[in-house]
Order: C-alpha cells, then sequence, then structure tokens
C-alpha cells in the first residue's frame, strides 16, 4: 500500500522536474536520497550520482546520504542542481549498543562498527564472511570449500572449554537470533562488542563476545526497487601432492592397469548464482523493506551443494501522536541442501591411482554388478573408490527457518521511553542419508555394505527442532543539564528455548532400483533384533532469567562515564547455584575536547572492565543421568546404569575482563588501539572424579581457569582523494592457568595405526594450543625416523605413553593459534571504476598436516593406496609414527577479495569479484587457515590439526549485476 | 491514554508473570536419579527383568571380551599373543608395543581405560545393593560380581580403593584388599569369616546351574582362583584352601567335560569347503557360538548379537579379507595375532591347536583363495603364517595365526554370539590339580588331571610332570581366557624374555595406577618402580 500511496502523492503533486548530481569531494554518491521536505516524495541518486525529481517552487529539497550532513535547497525556477555534500562529523553518529544505542564519542568500551560499505564482496553465502578481516579481534575462519560449512567465528580468542566459544548474535534487537535466517544482502551493518564491559547487560551470553546485526530498513518516502545479482564459479583452489600412476608403480605400488585421476574425478568447476530483489519505502508514518533472495550454490564436490530461499520483511509505524512506534520484522528460510561426502575428497586423495573406475575396466574378474559398475579393491583396509561414493549415496538436508520480531516503543513522558520485545525463532533441520545396495563404503561399521552377504544398504534419518522465545521489557529514563547528560536503562529479560531430535537408521534393502531411504518398510533389518537403531531427545525448556540495569553519564560532553550490572539465573546449572551477577564500567574522556587540540577531532583513552558469564551447552549437567538397556546377563529384562553423577554445586563459568583503549580521529586518518586482559574461571569441564564416592566416574565440575591477554590495532588513512586504506592488526594468546590435572594431550590422529597418539598438549601455566610430539633429527635408519634426545640424557623416551612424563623427549612442535592476524583494506577510485582490494594473513600458527603423517611414509605392506608426495617427503621412511616432520608452520598472506566495479548505466552497476585469488604459504596442505579447534570431535583444546575430513580450499570468480528500476 | 495504561500494564504483568519461573530443570529424555520402572528404583532393573540384570551387564561391560580393556590388558601383555605394527596401521601410539614389551606407563590408555571400567561395573552393582529390593540370594549374587570385579583390580594394580557403597576412597594395601574380597565370597558361601568348606550348605546362594548368574560353585571357582594366586597378592599361600575349593566343585558340582559326547552344529561352515567340519566336539564346543548349553560351563558371561553385545574378537584379529571366509556384515581389523613359540607348545595333534587358532590359506565362502591386493609377499593370497617377521614397525600383514578360539559363525553380526566362560571345569580341575600339587610340594599330583585335560585334546598323557611343563598345558588350555597374565606371575615367569620382549622389572607385576585417577584421588599412592 505505501508504494502505491507514494506513486499516487508524486503523480498528482508533479509540477516541474528537477534533476542533478549528487557528489561527495571524490566523486558521486550512488544510493543518497532526495526528499521534498514535508511530503512522501522522494528519490534515490542512480549508480553516477545523477536523480531527477519532481517538486514545486517554494518546496525544499533535503539532499542525505549515510555519514553525510544533509543539505537542504529551496526550489526556485532552476531545473538543475547539483550538490556536493559534506561528510557530517562521524563522532555524532549512532550506534547500536546493548539495549540503546550511543553516539560514537560517547562509546567508552571496546565497540567497532562495520557498515554494508565495508563488507566483503563476491558470492557469499554465509553472512559472517562479510566481515571476515574487516574487525581486530574478531576471527572468522571457513576452512576449505564446503558450501554447507558454516564459519567458525572466535573474538578475542578463546576463554571457555566447554560452553559457547561463538559470540553472541542479536538481530535488529533479537538476542540469540540465527546469523543462517539473514540473508548478507539484507544486512546493513553489524556492530562488533568486543569487551565484557559492552557485553555485560547480555550476562551469560555474552562471554563469547556480541554481534549486533542491523538490518535494512525502509525510508520514508524513497521508493526503490533493486535487483542484485550474481554469477560465479569456483574450483579446487589447491590440492595436497600425490604420486602419479607412473611414480606410485615405480615406488612399488601395486598396478592395477589404468591410470585415473580420481580428484579431478570426484570434483567439478562449480557454478552458484545468487538474486536479490528489494523493494522498500514508506508513507505517512510507515515504512517498509520487502526482500527476497535466491541462492543456488554448487560444490566444488559433485553432488554438493545448496538451493535457498529467503524472505525478510521489515515494517515500521506509529501510532498514537507518534509515541508509540510499532516494528515488525519476520524472515523465512528455506534451504535445501546436498551435503556430499568429504569421505570422497579423502579416498580421492589416497586411491591407488592405476585402479579403474568402472568396474569393466578392472584388470581382473570383478563383479560389478555388485558394486553399482564401480571398481572396488576389496579385502583392504580403509579403501574405497571414491567416485562410488560420492555418485552413489545420497546425503541431503532441508532446514527451515522462521522467526519474527515485534518491538513497541512508547514514550511515557519526554524523558522515559518504554521497550518492549517479544520474538521467536523457529529452526527444523532434516537429514536424509542412504548408502546403495550397491555401496561398498558407508560410515558406520554397524552397516553392511556391497559385500555383505546378507545386510546390504542402509539408511538414516534425522530430524531435529528447535525453538527459542525472547520477551522483554525495559525503560529509559533521560535527563539532561547544561553540563551533563544521564541515561538510566533499567529492564527485565526472559529466554527459553527448547530441542528435541530423533534419529533412526535401518538396512538390508532389496535392490536397487530405488532410493529406499523413501521406502524403509522395505528393510529386512525390521525383522532382526538389535539391528535397527534408533535414539530421540527432548531437551526440558532451559530458560534464563534477567534484571538489568545500565547508567550512561556524559559530563562536560568531554567525559563519559557507563556501568551496567546484571543478575541472571538458568535452569541449566546446579539447585545451589542457579543465579549469577554480571557487573561492568567503563570511563572516557575525549582529550581533544579537554585541550582543544587542533586538527584533532577526538583523542580519547578510555578504560573498561566487566564480569559476563557462560552456560555450557548441554542440559542436566549439575543431575544423575541414567541409560537403559535391554536384556544381557542371562534376563530378558532390562536395566539402568549410571552415565553421569550429579553435582548439586554447578555454577556459572564467569569471565572478567579489563579493557583499555584509545581512539583517535584526525582528518585524513584515524586509529583504535586497545589492550586487554581476561580471565574465565570455573569452567565447565566433565572430569573423572573418584568412582567410588560418586559411583561414577565422571562429572560436570567447575574446575579450571584460563587467562587470555591481547591487542587489537585498527588504522586507517586516506593516502588520496581517490585511495583509502586500512589496516587491522591483532593478537591474543591463551594461557591456561588452572586445570583438573597438570597437563593433558588431545586431539587422537586415529586409524589407522595412529589411535592413542595425542598431537596437542594443555599444560598448566602454558599457552593453550601446543602441537606435541617428538622432534626428527633428519635421519633415518631401517626406515624408521630418529627422534632428538632433547633433554640430553642418554635416554630417548618418546612413547606416547610417556607424553607427559618429565623425561620425555618431546617438545612443542609449534601452536595451532596464531599469534597474529592482519586484514589490509584498499578502496581505490580510477575514474568510473572501484577497485577494492582486501588482503588478510595469519602468523604463528602451525597445521598438523594429517595427509601427510599418515600417508607420506613409504609404507611397504599399503602399496595398494597412493602415497602422498610433497616436497617434505622422505622416501626412506617407511612406517607412520607422528613428529616434528608432520607439523608445518602455516603462515599465510593471500589476496582474499579483489573487486572491480564499474557502473554501465545510471542504473546498472557491474562488478567482477575473486575470491581467495591467492596464497603465500609454505603449508604443503590444501588450505593454511587456522584449525581452531579439533575439526573431529569440536575439542577447543585440540586445534592445529588438519583433518583428512577437511575439504579442498576454492577459488571463485564472480561476475556482479546491480540494477535500480 | 487509558489504553495505553493498559498496555503497559499488561506489558508489567508478562514480565512479572515471566520472572515467577522457577528455573527448575526438568529432564523430559533422561533418567535421573528419582526414576523409577513399577516399583523397581534406580540403579536397579525392570521391565521383566530382575535387580540382578544390571549386575551381570556390568561384567560383560568390562572389557570381558573386547578390545582395548580388561582382555587385552590381561592378554597383550603375556606370551601368549601380540598387537603387531603392521606398517601404517595398529601403532596406535606405541601402547600395544608397551604392553607387549613391559614398557606401559601410568598414561596407556587401555591401563587407565581398564582401572575406570572395572570401578564403573562396580558402581553398577552397588546401585543394585544399595537400592534395596535384593532378596538374599540375589545379594549374596551381587556381593560376588563384586568381589569379581575387585578381584581383577587387585589382580592388576595391587593397591587400590575398595569400593563397597561406603563412599570411603582411601586406598587399602593389596593384602588388605585380598582380605576384603575373600571375606565377601566367604559371607556369600555361608562361611563367616574362614574358609570352612563344611558351612556351604548354609550359603544363601544356590546349587542349581542357572545360566549366567551366580551359585556355589561360581562362588567357589572364584574363591579358588583368589587362593591359588594367594602368594602373590598377600605373601603367603592358601595352596590347600584353593584344592578344597576345586575339589569341592569336582565333586558335588553338576558339571562335566565338554569331552567327544558333546558336539554342537558348527554355525561357521561352508558348505563348499569340505573340511569344514559340520560340528564342533570337545573342548571346541566350549567356545562355540552355539556354547551357551554347554555341561563344563560353570559361570559364564552372556554375549549375544542382538541384545547383548561386546565380543569382537573376530574384528580385533582376522585380515580385512577373512570378511569373506564368514560372511561378515563389516570388515575386520587385522589386530591380534598368536606368538609363534606359544602356538610350536602345542603337539601337532592337539585338538586344542585346531580350535585355538585360524592358521595357512584362507579361503571364501565359496572355496577360493581370499587375496590382498597390499601383500608384503609377491603372491597376495592370505596365508596366516606361523612365524611374524617382526613386531614393528612394519609386521607383515598376514603374519601369525589368529584367535579363533571363540569360533565364529557365519553371517556374524558385529557383535558375536558365544558366551565367555569365567569358572568352567577344565580350568577348575587345574586349579585343584595346580593347588594340591604346590601344597603337597609334590608336581606328580598334578598328573591324573593333567592327562585327563590331556585326553580330552586327543595328546598322549604325560608320565611325569614339572612347574614349567604344568605352566605349559596350562597355556595351551586356558589361551584367550584372560588367564596367562596372572599365571605367569604366579609361576615367576612374568618377568622373562619372549619374542621382541626382553627381562623386566619385578615391579611390572602390577600396572601403574592410571595418571588421571591419581588427579582424580589424592589419597592414591602411585606403585613403586613407577
Amino acid at each position: 500500500m505505501g508504494v502505491a500511496l507514494a506513486f499516487l502523492f508524486s503523480g498528482v503533486l508533479s509540477a516541474q522536474q528537477i534533476s542533478g548530481n549528487i557528489s561527495d569531494e571524490t566523486g558521486p554518491l550512488p544510493g543518497a536520497t532526495v526528499i521534498v521536505s514535508g511530503t512522501n516524495t522522494g528519490t534515490v541518486a542512480d549508480f553516477d550520482g545523477n536523480y531527477s525529481i519532481s517538486a514545486n517552487a517554494g518546496d525544499v529539497l533535503v539532499f542525505s546520504f549515510v555519514g553525510f550532513t544533509a543539505q537542504e535547497v529551496s526550489v526556485g525556477n532552476q531545473d538543475t542542481i547539483n550538490i556536493v555534500l559534506v561528510p557530517s562529523n562521524e563522532l555524532e553518529e549512532v550506534l547500536v549498543t546493548g539495549y540503546g544505542s550511543q553516539q560514537q564519542k560517547e562509546i567508552t568500551s571496546a565497540v567497532v562498527s562495520v557498515g554494508s560499505e565495508s563488507f566483503n564482496k563476491g558470492a557469499i553465502n554465509d553472512a559472517s564472511e562479510l566481515l571476515q578481516g574487516k574487525v581486530a579481534g574478531l576471527t572468522i575462519y571457513n576452512r576449505g570449500g564446503n558450501p554447507n560449512a558454516s564459519s567458525t567465528i572466535r573474538l578475542r580468542g578463546l576463554s571457555t572449554i566447554g560452553a559457547n566459544s561463538s559470540p553472541l548474535v542479536v538481530i535488529d534487537g533479537v538476542v540469540g537470533a540465527s546469523l543462517d535466517n539473514v540473508d548478507p544482502s539484507d544486512i546493513e551493518s553489524f556492530n562488533v562488542l568486543k569487551d565484557a564491559s559492552a557485553a555485560a547487560i547480555y550476562g551469560s551470553r555474552g562471554s563469547s563476545g556480541v554481534l549486533l546485526v542491523t538490518t535494512k530498513k525502509g525510508q520514508a518516502g524513497v521508493s526503490e526497487l533493486t535487483y542484485s545479482g550474481q554469477f560465479s564459479t569456483s574450483g579446487v583452489a589447491n590440492q595436497i601432492d600425490v604420486m602419479s600412476p607412473g611414480e606410485f608403480v615405480a615406488a612399488g605400488g601395486r598396478d592395477l592397469g589404468s591410470q585415473t585421476d580420481w580428484l579431478d574425478s570426484v570434483t567439478r568447476q562449480a557454478f552458484t548464482q545468487i538474486h536479490n530483489v528489494s523493494a522498500s519505502g514508506g508513507a505517512g508514518n510507515s515504512t517498509y523493506r520487502v526482500s527476497a533472495n535466491l541462492r543456488e550454490a554448487e560444490g566444488i564436490l559433485d553432488n554438493s551443494g545448496f538451493d535457498q530461499f529467503n524472505a525478510r520483511l521489515n515494517f515500521t509505524t506509529t501510532a498514537l501522536n507518534d509515541k508509540l512506534k510499532i516494528q515488525l520484522n519476520t524472515s523465512f528460510t528455506q534451504r535445501d541442501q546436498e551435503n556430499g561426502w568429504n569421505e570422497s575428497l579423502r579416498y580421492a586423495t589416497l586411491y591407488n591411482p592405476t585402479a579403474p573406475i568402472y568396474a569393466v575396466d578392472s584388470p581382473y574378474a570383478f563383479n560389478g554388478a555388485q558394486f553399482g559398475g564401480y571398481f572396488e579393491t576389496l579385502g583392504l583396509f580403509d579403501s574405497y573408490n571414491p567416485v562410488s561414493i560420492i555418485n552413489q549415496n545420497i546425503n541431503n538436508g532441508e532446514r527451515r527457518t522462521v522467526n519474527y520480531g515485534l518491538n513497541l516503543t512508547y514514550e511515557v513522558t519526554d524523558n522515559i521511553t518504554a521497550y518492549f520485545t517479544t520474538a521467536n525463532q523457529s529452526n527444523d533441520y532434516a537429514n536424509r542419508i542412504y548408502f546403495r545396495t550397491t555401496s561398498l563404503w558407508n560410515n558406520n561399521d554397524n552397516y553392511g555394505g556391497a559385500d555383505s552377504p546378507v545386510r546390504k544398504g542402509a539408511a538414516e534419518i534425522y530430524e531435529q527442532n528447535s525453538d527459542f522465545q525472547l520477551n522483554e521489557l525495559y525503560a529509559t529514563w533521560k535527563k539532561s543539564t547544561e553540563n551533563m547528560n544521564l541515561t538510566v536503562t533499567a529492564g527485565y529479560s526472559y529466554q527459553k528455548e527448547n530441542f528435541n531430535q530423533v534419529f533412526f537408521s535401518l538396512g538390508d534393502f532389496p535392490g536397487d532400483e530405488i532410493d529406499y531411504i523413501d521406502a524403509i518398510e522395505y528393510s529386512q533389518d525390521l525383522l532382526n533384533a538389535g539391528q535397527v537403531s534408533a535414539n530421540s531427545d527432548k531437551n526440558p525448556d532451559t530458560e534464563i532469567d534477567a534484571f538489568f540495569a545500565r547508567l550512561n553519564m556524559t559530563i562536560n560532553n568531554n567525559i563519559f562515564i557507563n556501568a551496567s550490572l546484571r543478575r541472571e539465573g538458568s535452569t541449566k546449572l546446579g539447585a545451589d547455584n542457579r543465579y549469577g551477577t554480571f557487573p561492568s564500567i567503563s570511563i572516557g574522556a575525549d582529550l581533544a575536547q579537554m585541550l582543544d587540540l587542533s586538527g584533532v577531532q577526538q583523542l580519547k583513552p578510555r578504560i573498561s572492565y566487566g564480569v559476563t558469564g557462560n552456560l555450557p551447552q548441554g542440559v542436566g549437567l549439575a543431575q544423575e543421568i541414567r541409560g537403559w538397556s535391554w536384556g544381557g546377563g542371562g534376563s530378558s529384562g532390562g536395566s539402568t546404569n549410571l552415565l553421569r553423577a550429579a553435582n548439586p554445586d554447578l555454577k556459572w563459568e564467569e569471565k572478567s575482563e579489563l579493557n583499555f583503549g584509545i581512539d583517535l580521529t584526525m582528518d585524513k586518518f584515524s586509529a583504535s588501539l586497545d589492550v586487554y586482559q581476561q580471565e574465565t574461571k570455573d569452567l565447565i569441564l566433565n572430569r573423572v572424579v573418584d568412582a567410588a564416592i560418586y559411583g561414577f566416574d565422571r562429572r560436570f565440575e567447575n574446575a579450571g581457569t584460563i587467562s587470555s591477554d591481547g591487542f587489537e590495532l585498527a588504522l586507517n588513512y586516506d593516502v588520496s582523494d581517490n585511495w583509502n586504506t586500512g589496516i587491522v592488526l591483532s593478537s591474543n594468546k591463551a594461557t591456561l592457568d588452572e586445570y583438573v590435572q597438570d597437563a593433558d594431550t588431545f586431539g587422537n590422529l586415529g586409524s589407522p595405526g595412529q589411535n592413542s597418539t595425542n598431537v596437542t598438549r594443555v599444560k598448566v601455566g602454558e599457552q593453550i594450543g601446543q602441537l606435541w610430539g617428538p622432534v626428527w633429527d633428519g635421519t633415518v635408519t631401517n626406515g624408521s625416523q630418529n627422534f632428538r634426545d632433547l633433554n640430553g640424557d642418554g635416554q630417548l623416551v618418546v612413547g606416547q605413553n610417556n607424553a607427559l612424563d618429565d623425561n620425555v623427549d618431546f617438545a612443542v612442535l609449534g601452536n595451532g593459534i596464531p599469534d597474529f592476524e592482519i586484514g589490509w583494506s584498499n578502496q581505490i577510485t580510477i575514474g568510473e571504476y572501484t577497485i577494492n582490494a582486501f588482503f588478510r594473513g595469519a602468523f604463528g600458527h602451525s597445521l598438523v598436516n594429517t595427509f601427510r603423517a599418515f600417508y607420506e611414509p613409504r609404507v611397504g605392506s599399503q602399496k595398494s593406496y597412493n602415497y602422498i608426495n610433497t616436497e617434505l617427503a622422505n622416501n626412506d621412511i617407511k612406517n607412520a609414527n607422528f613428529s616434528s616432520l608432520y607439523v608445518e608452520e602455516a603462515d599465510f598472506f593471500k589476496l582474499d577479495n579483489l573487486t572491480i566495479s564499474r557502473p554501465v548505466t545510471g542504473n546498472i552497476m557491474l562488478s567482477l569479484n575473486v575470491r581467495n585469488a591467492f596464497v603465500i604459504t609454505d603449508y604443503t596442505g590444501s588450505d593454511p587457515e587456522p584449525a581452531l579447534f579439533d575439526l573431529l570431535d569440536g575439542n577447543l583444546l585440540a586445534p592445529g590439526i588438519d583433518r583428512r575430513n577437511s575439504w579442498y580450499s576454492s577459488r571463485s570468480f564472480t561476475l556482479g549485476l546491480n540494477v535500480k528500476f | 491514554m487509558k489504553t495505553i495504561n493498559k498496555i503497559i500494564l499488561g506489558i508489567g504483568l508478562l514480565g512479572i508473570t515471566y520472572s515467577c519461573t522457577d528455573l527448575e530443570e526438568d529432564l523430559v529424555g533422561d533418567l535421573t536419579s528419582d526414576f523409577s520402572v513399577e516399583g523397581i528404583s534406580t540403579g536397579g532393573s525392570g521391565g521383566g527383568g530382575d535387580a540382578l540384570t544390571g549386575v551381570f551387564n556390568a561384567v560383560r561391560n568390562a572389557g570381558t571380551a573386547n578390545h582395548g580393556g580388561y582382555f587385552s590388558v590381561q592378554s597383550v601383555s603375556s606370551d601368549e599373543m601380540a598387537v603387531t605394527q603392521k606398517g601404517g596401521d595398529w601403532y596406535d601410539g606405541g601402547v600395544w608395543l608397551d604392553m607387549h614389551r613391559h614398557t606401559f606407563t601410568p598414561a596407556n590408555g587401555p591401563v587407565t581405560g581398564t582401572w575406570s571400567q572395572q570401578y564403573g561395573s562396580i558402581g553398577q552393582v552397588n546401585n543394585a545393593i544399595s537400592n534395596g529390593g535384593l532378596d538374599a540370594n540375589q545379594m549374596a549374587q551381587a556381593k560376588v560380581v563384586r568381589a569379581y570385579l575387585h578381584w581383577r583390580l587387585m589382580d592388576l594394580y595391587g593397591n587400590i580403593v575398595i569400593a563397597d557403597g561406603s563412599g570411603s576412597s582411601s586406598q587399602s594395601s593389596r593384602s588388605a584388599v585380598f582380605s576384603w574380597i575373600e571375606g565377601e565370597l566367604l559371607s556369600a558361601l555361608g562361611m563367616g569369616s574362614s574358609f570352612d568348606i563344611s558351612k556351604v550348605s548354609g550359603s544363601a546362594l544356590g546349587t542349581n546351574d542357572v545360566k549366567y548368574r551366580i551359585n556355589q560353585y561360581s562362588a567357589l571357582g572364584i574363591l579358588a582362583k583368589l587362593y591359588l594366586n594367594a602368594e602373590v597378592y598377600s605373601g603367603s599361600d592358601r595352596y590347600a584352601d584353593a584344592a578344597t575349593a576345586a575339589g569341592y566343585i569336582i565333586d558335588n558340582g553338576p558339571y562335566t567335560l565338554s569331552d567327544s559326547s558333546v558336539s554342537v552344529p558348527n554355525l561357521g561352515k561352508r558348505p563348499s569347503v569340505a573340511s569344514d567340519p559340520s560340528t564342533l566336539t570337545g573342548y571346541a564346543a566350549i567356545f562355540a557360538s552355539n556354547n551357551e548349553n554347554n555341561p563344563e560351563i560353570i559361570w559364564s558371561v552372556e554375549y549375544d548379537e542382538a541384545t547383548a553385545g561386546g565380543m569382537n574378537f573376530h574384528h580385533m584379529t582376522l585380515h580385512y579379507a577373512s570378511q569373506y571366509t564368514w560372511n561378515f556384515e563389516a570388515q575386520p581389523w587385522n589386530g591380534y595375532v598368536a606368538l609363534e613359540e606359544f602356538v610350536n607348545s602345542y603337539d601337532a595333534g592337539d585338538a586344542r591347536k585346531k580350535a585355538n587358532f585360524i592358521s595357512g590359506p584362507q579361503l571364501d565362502y565359496g572355496g577360493n583363495a581370499l587375496v590382498d591386493l597390499a601383500s608384503d609377499s609377491p603372491t597376495p593370497e592370505i596365508v596366516y603364517s606361523l612365524g611374524i617377521n617382526e613386531l614393528e614397525p612394519n609386521g607383515a600383514r598376514t603374519g601369525g595365526y589368529r584367535l579363533g578360539k571363540f569360533s565364529f559363525k557365519q553371517f556374524a553380526r558385529p557383535d558375536l554370539d558365544n558366551d565367555y566362560p569365567i569358572v568352567r571345569l577344565g580350568d577348575i580341575h587345574l586349579i585343584h590339580a595346580e593347588a594340591s600339587a604346590r601344597a603337597a610340594g609334590n608336581w606328580a599330583l598334578a598328573l591324573p588331571e593333567v592327562n585327563a585335560i590331556r585326553a580330552r585334546a586327543g595328546v598322549s598323557a604325560l608320565s611325569s610332570i614339572t612347574a614349567d611343563q604344568f605352566l605349559a598345558e596350562r597355556g595351551r588350555e586356558m589361551f584367550q581366557e584372560a588367564s596367562r597374565r596372572t599365571d605367569l606371575i604366579r609361576f615367576g615367569k612374568w618377568g622373562s624374555s619372549w619374542w621382541e620382549k626382553t627381562n623386566s622389572d619385578s615391579y611390572r607385576t602390577v600396572f601403574p595406577i592410571p595418571t588421571e585417577q591419581l588427579t582424580a584421588n589424592p589419597n592414591l599412592q602411585q606403585n613403586s618402580g613407577y
């Protein structure tokens, strides 16, 4: 209706056509708006900065754009009005903070805002990737090119072991919303609350930082219909080196007569297309924006990718003489994904390069029909035809997310405003897996493969859904005097979450006529006791109850004080320790104002301190939990068994953080430095306890402390009128101060042959992320590596069993967490062309190259697998033993994102983008990006292992098209 | 404005309503401490079973017949078997090499896991005991099982914590644990505080054979094993009592040796392979997949492919391709192998050699040769060889005979069906023979029973016997029954050298107490030497 009204009005009042160009000192400002003051008539400048609007003489035109001071021009007889806008004082820009907003200059904690103009570009499907490398201290990694993998997000390093390590996401005020349900093209800006004092108002969920997301809204009087499309192609950027068929046979490998490039056989040049359409505008006291986003993404692995549809509506109106503002946000996402099988990539790396793909090319008699026409090397351990894996088996997911949020804002009096938010998000995910009766490979020892005489084929059905409900009520009271501004906020928050899931698997299907995932009633397992596996879980409603209050005070417009307090309780904790209290205080002073420094707009040192909590992810951790099993023990009945001992004292993890920062703003240069120290105590860990006392040897306890310190530096400089450059640098070191034991190892390499081989160590008092093992001395005896006697005691102690002994000859072989991360943005304007070049790097981290650790030794009895053959390979090593040889420094610096764009006409903008253009690194694996946790089991204490389940990294080229109608 | 006030009031009420939440966590998908089924409370059993179901399941779940726990620690550390490193496979951080060479440390994974598994199972038993509902007979059975699990721990680790449900975590000396176990068994047998076989009639335990459950003979069998090793545990021997206990079982129990009169269908037979027998007879029948009615078994742990999983000897020992001999549902792991010297101690005609080992050329279900495309030898056919080239790093993939005692049935699932005997008459005879001989200081006293066992195996009688010969006979009989380590220690041979193992120090007769347990319980003192 708003659209219709806008068109109607603009038609009736049309009297005179005015056009012109809106620019700043460097060039045109596409997207700047022109509104006839006091009306709902308006328009937007096109990609060349040109606009056209009809107005009557005497009308006042208001020209405005985000980040610039608005200008008003009265309409006389002229038909051309060209405007040069002047940048506004960015210190007065309003930033969204927790439960409110503040001007930039008033902020006294570590808060960074990133607007859409600074986002990463190209075919980005995961909203967090828009920010990758843009905010100092915000680490975002997405290893490999799997389109269905979500990014790992970590703010200021590791501050928990067992609780949530990802920042809290707040979308348009909805706490705990999912980034999966916001299309990247709908995001207006991110505000990142980095330190505990900024996040403390979010209490328990703010411990790992907070990402505030603001979506795009409509603007009254300005009707816009836009389309953007992106067309992208991507391929394998880098693969790990293996032997060619000739090299393999020469190395003693068994020649099966063919020559197959397995990687090439399971990967492809993948095509992705993205279409976004949005319409926005407003009339009277209402504004709206609706958008629809369609994504069809292919993965570089055959039969992988997703189709996604997302729609979003933002609607705002006012009532009761504009005293009540009503805001409604809703969005919907439907995603169908082919997850594919990463095992296909794994076996493509190590399958015999002389093996044929198809059974007809077998060098010996082979019953191809049994294996779907594919060749298989039967009787070998862990050896499967990768083409068969990816072509025969199904792994499909379907996700549906719906959320709505209603915000009411009511001005009770001139200085009291009340806010109410209610929001709900529900998420459903279903996964369907089917292993065909002709597939030799499947992912579970308990399923029969194609070589099973009696039990072929297996199906897995998984469904989960979760619901999140938020109700918040708060109010602010403002008071201003001549030299003081005061805002007090107080409120209540209630959060409720529940989750349930169902899984079952069964197999033994009759044949291959259909995919039996859709006909599970034909499973013969239904007739055989114990063959069907099933489980279901329902979490109880986990509830959070919180009261919070905050004080913002500005004195003399140059001293800023903020303080907050939150008291919060959660169902997840022990009956005796459900509630926690989280305070914060911060203070800053603008020396530029106080000392009247010339040429300096802001010089603000600030200091802050805050406490946040963190909750464990599971439920029932404080309670005694039992399992049930039927049969056994000479009875057809059942029995219970203890799975966990109770701990009624289980309490909050508590993080305290001290942050010191300084912000400098000058005409062409700005800088921001933060130095911080944080400590998390009472870490919630599932620890070994004395079974004689508790009846079971594990329960959850608060045991352990992590501390970390780091710094972040952000610099921005206008080198010239057409070149802006910005650098963000960050460093964080986390130390384990207290733990259940003095030292421990994690990160088991695994089968074949390297079980009980933990490659990471934690030690009390030392940095987290150590890679730990024996040091190869460069020589080989009888096919085995010789190790260094590191402590020189004449005794070589290098058994994994001795890993924690005092006399062990192990060393820290590297650290899985980078010392130092950098992001370097550049925007260069040349004529009509805009070039964005973004470089990103991480330094100081190492990776265990597991492909090498398993398959690079020239193991004699392994001659039917291919050998990894990097430049580090040593042909004399004939058995696999983890050592320093397999730990590689993985420092990298890459041109992560390069975009060139130019307007073709005023209404059409074209851009060309390359992601992952080139990488400078010595790492021999596929992707040098850090692995911040164990990619197999998520263990946060075992970073730095490049597992065999990783995807290969990809490189993509994208053609982008933006059209304004 | 009235409306507005109402709205504000409404919102306020909403907030207050929510804030009245008590934050009680009511788990709906988990069984918690206040759970009960038809009157049988937490820790017990229900749904048609009795209160002891969980107790006996606890023994099955204590690593009795699977990889990585009690069975592995007890067997791989002995001269029966090894887990060789096969190039890129089975190095596993050296834990199995350390186990073989007696260089294990307090951090050794299997040593650690075995400790927690036994205590976990003891916890289950304590639950059943403390939650009530047990009659006198059931209580006696539960206490025997708890004593047996403590015996495993005391035998492995020496000084341990007695977990009798009192919540005490103080460490007891090995001899104190020995006395406690003895007391628990004596009490269940109705004997009060000292061993007196004449009082066994007053025991709360029964005398009938009830499958998988404890009767007087099962308890006496465990007691006999305890007494046989008493010198090792407490410093003073109890051979006479061991002989008395074993003798009582032989004389009074309803059990007979599984001899040529006992046979069951061979469920592993391949129809097209003529050399596969159609039945398993005598010794082989005791361990077959269908061994549940064997007359020699006094107490066994129930294993079942569907309802009582956990036994996976086929996966542990066989070559990957042997899957096609038995049509297994899943591929084996090619790990455990028998040692050449041990196999060589059998006479060629010993029925136990055929029953205990899988050897020579391997054929698939149809009778065709199995092949290994990654074979070490020029020909890819799979032949399990007697000799093994080396323990590490490149042990041959087909080196060593394989563990075949608990024979495999065709189409076996990942979990096997064979029951695992803990007390059986053949063992009781050997305990009786050894204890009698040691008590009298005359090994000749062992001859009649040794020869009876030999006769069943189809080998000729011995005319005389030494301690070493007795140990060898016991080894041949008890292979793969988790007895060898304890026997070697009792005969003073544990520290000797054997294939790929040099002499080990005497402190190695007990395993180190796991590091993580020392951390969890400050009362624990590490065993000396570690």
